[in-house]
């Protein structure tokens, strides 16, 4: 796997990720009122919340698909701009979403290295190479998810769920700078399998030092892998909580608004 | 995700499955068999002659570039409907630069091509910048692109050009194939290398199978498409020229049943015209067939606006024909005709047999009411 960090890894004091005072109006609604966010690298930090309480929408900014109305990012410790989904991609901030965003026509391996194709020079012009990148498609959807694909030339589409789900996973980790991860409801559409084997490479992630933000709707999920979970509601934050300090009826409490405040990690 | 029961799969995977990537060629192939057999039979020996199908392939070479273009414009799921006119409008400013201005006709060739790729990136600008739907969009463009080369040429045919123009649309080298011909085979050999060797051709194939997974990662959709709209415009330029070349003529009106031809050629050659799928190999057999039906309607001697009606039924039949094969639910064991007699397919019928009733019963009230006296 290529997973490398950066060598100039901030210490551990400076988040990884920092979002600030973050607003977003769509017309005269507001989708979030001033919310903060911060992870850190190696915990994966669950975003919970009803519908509608703004998780999407806040990962969709940090990703680079939304821009806020207000409010600041910081990377690292830097201030960043992030005006669309190259400048995320640029800064080790991928994601996989609910939808995958998996072009089904598109055989697995051209979709791991979708806008990342792997290239060879002829004549100095770059061509794709596509033999290799079938090749280290096999191997990695083989090493990281156990998956072998009956037929690697075959749409995308074709696969099952749980393999169309390692194809749109492998492709945000395959990528070499990855810092950021965002999972949103990666396992709501997973049998109980599936699902155990994404919780395990979410960790085995995080141990790898990522920081990787997990949107789901499943507490016991996030109970499993979370380290810190953050509440949101009706788009505000209502506050982060380890996990190790709370149960499941407080975090319940929390998204519904029958808790009170509670500001820990 | 359980690998042992992956490895099981490739087993029972199914005879359609295993054909699957080749279909694109089969529809065009068994359609010019099928032509072929029928000539066989009506009139063997003027078609079945060598010199009839060096006519096919020049016939067929004008179609190639432009086929190529069409191919990328359709695998990002777009469509073009202005090429006839990219094509008149280029070679008639090459023409007039050539003409008028004593340009000199290297460079005539290449105004053609450029102004080609210009107009197709202004086709690109007004779909995915002005937001205007590509089949409205390219429609439109494709009026002002013909009345500006009707107000050009004032009804002027502009005629006898330069050797090398006549060279590119047709000449031949002795003992081998015409200059068109060779010029179209290597941009479909060219146009397949694009199409899966390069990011254009995998991000052309990736728009049009999601454009917004395309834009997740990170691609800069607006711009591919422009550009693959550019290239269309390019090769309609170059399509132009072999046409002023063939004709060693060229006028405002040249090229005007060009759009639906391209089309067809593609779409029967397995470029799915939802994105996504696309096969240059299909393209060039699908632009064989077509130029074998027009060389059949012309050696039978059937009125030349058949051809518009034959190009309307092949793009129909193979688009029909690659909807159902690459529809989930195959099952034709049994309940097809179950399936037919569906209770809303049953009304469609009848609404239709309604109509036709109806038609039938105007005509009959016509012959019988006596018409106004006309003497």
């Amino acid at each position: 796997m290529n997973v490398s960090l950066k060598d100039n890894s901030p210490p551990d004091s400076v988040p990884l990720v920092e979002m600030r005072g973050i607003t977003k109006r769509f017309g005269g609604a507001v989708a979030l009122n001033d919310v903060s966010l911060e992870a850190r690298a190696g915990e994966v930090l669950a975003i919970v919340g009803d519908n509608g309480a703004g998780k999407s929408t806040l990962i969709k900014i940090l990703t680079g698909v939304l821009r806020p109305s207000a409010g600041q990012i910081k990377i690292a410790g830097q201030e960043v701009a992030i005006n669309g989904r190259d400048d995320a991609l640029q800064l080790g901030i991928d994601a996989v979403y609910q939808t995958l965003a998996i072009a089904g026509d598109l055989t697995p391996a051209a979709n791991i290295f979708f806008g990342n194709e792997l290239t060879k020079s002829f004549l100095g012009i770059p061509f794709l190479d596509n033999a290799r990148m079938k090749s280290e498609a096999t191997r990695v959807l083989f090493e990281r998810f156990g998956t072998r694909l009956p037929d690697m030339d075959a749409p995308t589409e074709s696969l099952s769920g749980g393999q169309k789900q390692a194809v749109a996973i492998a492709r945000a980790i395959y990528h070499g700078d990855l810092r950021v991860l965002v999972m949103d409801e990666p396992t709501a559409a997973l049998g109980p399998q599936e699902t155990a084997r994404t919780l395990k490479l979410i960790c085995n992630l995080r141990d790898q030092g990522l920081a990787v933000l997990l949107i789901s709707h499943s507490l016991d999920d996030v109970f499993e892998v979370a380290d810190r979970i953050q509440v949101m509601r009706r788009g505000r934050k209502v506050g982060t909580i380890k996990v190790s300090e709370t149960t499941h009826e407080e975090v319940l409490g929390m998204i519904v608004g029958s808790h009170e405040k509670k500001e820990v990690a | 995700m359980d690998s042992t029961t992956n490895i099981e799969v490739p087993a029972r995977q199914s005879f359609m499955e295993r054909i699957s990537p080749y279909v694109s060629i089969f529809g065009p192939l068994l359609m010019i068999a099928m032509l072929m057999t029928f000539m066989l039979f009506v009139e063997p020996a003027r078609f079945f002659r060598l010199s009839n199908f060096e006519i096919v392939l020049m016939e067929a070479a004008m179609f190639m570039p432009m086929a190529v273009g069409m191919t990328f414009v359709i695998a990002q799921r777009g469509i073009d409907l202005s090429i006839g006119s990219i094509a008149a409008l280029s070679a008639l400013i090459m023409a007039f630069m050539i003409k008028q201005y004593g340009f000199s006709p290297y460079v005539g060739i290449m105004i053609a091509i450029t102004v080609g790729a210009t107009l197709g990136a202004i086709n690109g600008i007004v779909v995915t910048k002005l937001n205007v739907p590509d089949l409205i969009g390219t429609m439109a463009m494709d009026l002002i692109y013909r009345g500006i080369a009707l107000v050009l040429a004032k009804g002027l045919v502009l005629a006898k050009f330069p050797d090398i123009i006549k060279v590119i649309g047709r000449g031949r080298i002795e003992g081998f194939l015409p200059v068109p011909v060779l010029i179209g085979i290597a941009t479909i050999v060219a146009g397949y290398f694009v199409l899966t060797r390069t990011f254009f051709g995998r991000y052309a194939l990736g728009i049009g199978s999601d454009p917004e997974a395309a834009e997740m990662a990170g691609i800069a959709v607006h711009r591919q498409r422009v550009y693959a709209y550019s290239l269309m415009g390019a090769l309609a330029g170059l399509g132009g020229v072999m046409l002023a070349g063939k004709l060693n003529s060229i006028q405002a009106t040249s090229a005007s049943f060009l759009n639906l031809h391209v089309i067809a050629a593609v779409v029967v050659g397995g470029t799915s015209l939802f994105g996504g799928r696309a096969s240059m190999l299909g393209a060039f057999c699908g632009v064989i067939l077509l130029a074998m039906i027009t060389n059949a309607t012309i050696i039978l001697r059937i009125e030349f606006f058949w051809q518009s009606v034959a190009a309307g039924i092949v793009i129909v039949v193979s688009v029909a024909a690659y909807s159902w094969l690459l529809s989930k639910d195959k099952d034709v064991s049994g309940n097809l005709w179950a399936k037919i007699c569906s209770r809303q397919n049953l009304s469609i019928l009848k609404f239709l047999g309604g109509l036709i009733a109806a038609l039938v019963a105007l005509f009959i009230l016509g012959a019988v009411l006596p018409g106004p006296v006309t003497t």
